[in-house]
């Protein structure tokens, strides 16, 4: 009888790729493989030398260093390597030298390379990094499917919609209504969608009014009625209903209705669902009951990614929620200070302007006024309201001054303010005017600031030295290298216990990619819509442009993920991460996220050279 | 009945001239490795017995477990555990508490005569090598007399022996337990290993042999073999 070596096949067992193979595919592995001791120094592979074996670290550590570009990786138990050479047969590109005894797994190249052909859980783990191995590992964290998130609106249309022309009497849609057992009539002049029938409307507008039966349809229908395109989200429509009051929804393409969503439909896909904050949010009279309902926004969150929603769906939520939040606050502001003497525009900057928002976002903002007003007195009074009562709802005051009590500018004084940050970029100017080419009105004129962003665009886009101290600051920000025993390995070698998520990994996507789109005159704000557009342009290659947005929606959900945690324990939210709290898995995918990240600075640097030089 | 250097070879051809046909002959007709052998290419292979007690007088061995060791790699594909069916009924009793087998698995293993042939054709050629050699040599030599009617003669490598040599360039007194095969492994980092499985430990003792070996720099198997 023939008991396997039970202890290297168990050892196998618990780390990837060799945990997701067959059993009797690691006990293949332990049949061919050798163990081999490193004293600590030992090289165990030379660079520029031939490699025929993958290495597996079974106690030990060791130093993976590229000869021009220094240390590129630690090594720890159950990390492999070799695996370049063996595939290439060409002669290593590192030096692998144990750095301390080291006993390692050593399995000859021919049957690595059998393996890495005939298993897709070796290929997919071994292949040169990427394509999609990031967005595969993102779905992974979230294999719950919660359907008000993921559904768009087009997923929910589950019949040709119900529709008659105008000419008919009121009689005669109630019976159609009645006949298709729906509670509302689409009516369409030809194709064209131009009016909505609901019982709440016979109701009200018929019966309680005494209108006769015999009435055209077109004298009591809602004309013109609230749609909705296919492809928002499900959410979106719900949050559309609670705050519009309305109960049906007509989908549209092109200017044709080709469904009808009701409350109902939205109802039975998720009974209890935390969209509704919104609509709560807009009943509230006072800062005080806004900050009430806005209280209750973080437990949302950690809800929602808890069933398994993405980065995407859950900043979404927040940013609705404190869009919500803000929009109420101006609404009562208004109503206590009187109407505003002239337009203007509320606009949200940073991470609510790009759809991004965490659960420890500062509040950040500022305001066009029209150039017709001349006493800014009001506007200053609201703006104070606003920050006043946003802080009650539980967000900070922007530490770096970046708020519409300070920010309230007349149209004309904000384009003078751009000119003279684009053209005078002494650095510390461009770190101050970053979070401003991040904006999105949020309430009140939208036409004044979208003239402002016409100018200021286009001006940025031409400005070739404020860009360039963009770039550089963008590539500034460096990820670490890798993770060491439960430790953040930096480039230098050291090891730190946590690092910043925010400042490491997110930001500087969200830096050089905003630099790239300022370049390209992108207006979009969000970091994935920037990166889509860029890639549309040809600015940025498929590949490059699949990596970049999988490595942010991954560190994204990650940064979320601590900050839920941090909330369920009743701690304050940050962006601190501690690489204890991940799982090897996560790790080597944060690895590959930071590879991306400094390929992506490199790329920037590199284009910004050549850019520079024509 | 481990031998001295030089003559090993020699004690061994007295041995194999009184030794009848079978497996113990056929064992000790192979040369063991010249004392100049270097390390890099010694052919050995760890061994470890779980038994039912320590005296080979009374006790019999539940399980052998060998593993190879060629040079400085250990060829996983060459590790076996056999487990030894026990002529009597009687029970593995307050052992199966220790090496964690019980009677039926046992009940399922080999006969001792059919373990102790692959274990003496693993030997083929090869230097044994144990943690607290003497045990092994003992309860296989004393196994094998009774079965083939011959004992044979191991060339042996004592991890045991190794780590103490290693204790003692640091300090002259060894606390007590720094000689076991976990307190030496951990020494150099070496993962720990569930104890008591025979192929576990033998596989123990021969990466613990590869660590000392690489950390003292012996060259030979002059310099390491059981005198």
């Amino acid at each position: 009888m023939d008991i396997e070596v039970a202890e290297v096949v168990d050892f196998l067992a618990e780390h990837a790729p060799f945990s997701d193979m067959l059993g009797s595919e690691r006990i293949t592995i332990a049949k061919e493989a050798q163990l081999r001791y490193f004293r600590r120094g030992t090289v165990i592979i030379e660079a520029g030398a031939p490699n025929n074996s993958l290495y597996i670290i079974r106690s030990g550590a060791v130093d993976i260093v590229e000869m021009n570009e220094g240390l590129v990786d630690r090594d720890e138990p159950g990390d492999s390597f070799g695996t370049s050479s063996v595939l290439t047969r060409l002669p290593s590109r590192y030096r692998a030298t144990a750095i301390e005894d080291t006993l390692a797994l050593v399995l000859p190249g021919r049957v690595f390379a059998e393996m890495y052909a005939s298993s897709q859980v070796m290929h997919d783990f071994y292949a040169p990094r990427q394509k999609g191995s990031l967005r595969k590992a993102a779905q992974e964290l979230q294999r719950v499917d919660t359907p008000i998130l993921r559904l768009d609106a087009i997923d929910m249309v589950s019949r040709e919609p119900i529709a008659a022309e105008p000419t008919i009497t009121i009689r005669e849609a109630a019976e159609i209504m009645t006949r298709e057992r729906v509670s509302a009539l689409l009516i369409n002049e030809g194709e064209q969608l131009v009016g909505i029938l609901t019982d709440r409307d016979l109701r009200s507008r018929v019966v309680l009014e005494g209108v006769p039966n015999t009435e055209l349809v077109s004298t009591v229908m809602t004309h013109g009625p609230l749609t909705v395109s296919p492809e928002m989200k499900a959410f979106e429509l719900l949050i559309i209903m609670t705050s519009r009051h309305v109960h049906h929804l007509p989908v549209v393409r092109d200017g044709k209705a080709i469904g009808l969503v009701s409350a109902g439909d939205l109802m039975r896909l998720e009974t209890a669902n935390p969209v509704f904050i919104v609509g709560d949010i807009s009943k509230k009279t006072t800062a005080d009951g806004v900050a009430e309902i806005a209280h209750r926004a973080p437990r949302i969150a950690a809800q929602l990614l808890a069933q398994g929603a993405d980065a995407e769906d859950a900043t979404h939520v927040l940013t609705a929620v404190a869009d919500a939040i803000t929009s109420q606050l101006i609404t009562i502001a208004e109503k206590e200070l009187g109407p505003a003497p002239h337009p203007y525009c509320w606009v949200s900057l940073g991470s609510q302007a790009r759809r991004e928002l965490g659960l420890a976002s500062d509040q950040d903002h500022a305001m066009i006024i029209s150039d017709d007003a001349t006493d800014l007195s009001w506007y200053r009074e609201m703006a104070e309201r606003v920050v006043d009562g946003l802080e009650l709802s539980g967000f900070k005051r922007c530490p770096g001054d970046a708020m519409a009590t300070k920010w309230q500018l007349r149209e004309s004084a904000w384009k003078r303010q751009f000119v003279q940050w684009v053209n005078e970029p002494e650095s510390n100017a461009v770190l101050h005017a970053q979070i401003f080419f991040d904006a999105r009105p949020t309430h009140g004129d939208f036409t004044l600031f979208e003239r402002l962003v016409h100018v200021v665009f286009g001006g940025a886009q031409r400005a070739s030295r404020f860009l360039g101290h963009m770039a550089a600051m963008a590539v500034r920000r460096e990820p670490p290298l890798s993770f060491f025993r439960g430790f953040v390995l930096e480039n230098s070698g050291q090891h730190k216990d946590q690092f910043d998520i925010k400042s490491g990994g997110l930001h500087a996507i969200i830096e050089l990619v905003r630099v790239q789109a300022l370049a390209n005159g992108i207006t979009e704000p969000g970091t994935l819509t920037r990166i889509e557009a860029l890639r549309s342009r040809g600015r940025m290659s498929d590949d490059h442009a699949a990596d970049l947005a999988d490595a942010f929606t991954f560190i994204s959900y990650l940064r979320l993920r601590h900050q839920a945690s941090l909330f369920e324990r009743g701690q304050q939210a940050d962006n601190f991460l501690d690489p204890e709290s991940l799982s090897p898995t996560e790790r080597r995918h944060l690895r590959d996220a930071f590879t991306v990240v400094r390929q992506a600075q490199s790329n920037l640097q590199y284009q910004w050279q050549t850019h520079l030089m024509n | 009945m481990s031998i001295f250097r030089k003559r090993h070879n020699r004690l061994r051809t007295d041995y194999l001239s009184r030794a009848p046909e079978g497996p113990v002959h056929d064992y000790l007709a192979e040369p063991f490795p010249a004392l100049d052998t270097p390390l890099r290419e010694l052919p050995m292979l760890a061994v470890d017995l779980e038994t039912t007690g320590l005296d080979p007088a009374v006790d019999r061995i539940v399980s052998i477990g060998f593993i190879p060791v060629d040079g400085h790699s250990i060829p996983i594909a060459g590790g076996r555990e056999l487990l030894v069916r026990p002529k009597t009924v009687e029970g593995v009793g307050h052992s199966a508490t220790v090496h964690g087998l019980t009677d039926d698995q046992v009940a399922a293993g080999l006969p001792l005569t059919e373990a102790l042939t692959q274990t003496l054709a693993a030997l083929r050629g090869r230097v044994l090598l144990a943690h607290h050699a003497a045990i092994e040599i003992r309860f296989l030599s004393r196994a094998c007399q009774n079965v083939f009617g011959a004992k044979p003669l191991f060339a042996a490598v004592d991890t045991l022996a190794l780590g103490s040599d290693f204790l003692m360039q640091g300090d002259d007194d060894i606390p007590r337990g720094r000689l076991r095969l976990s307190a030496l492994r951990a020494q150099f980092g070496l993962p720990r290993y569930r104890a008591h499985l025979a192929l576990t430990d033998a596989l123990a003792c021969a990466e613990l042999y590869l660590a000392l070996t690489a950390e003292m720099g012996q060259r030979t198997l002059k310099q390491v073999i059981v005198r």
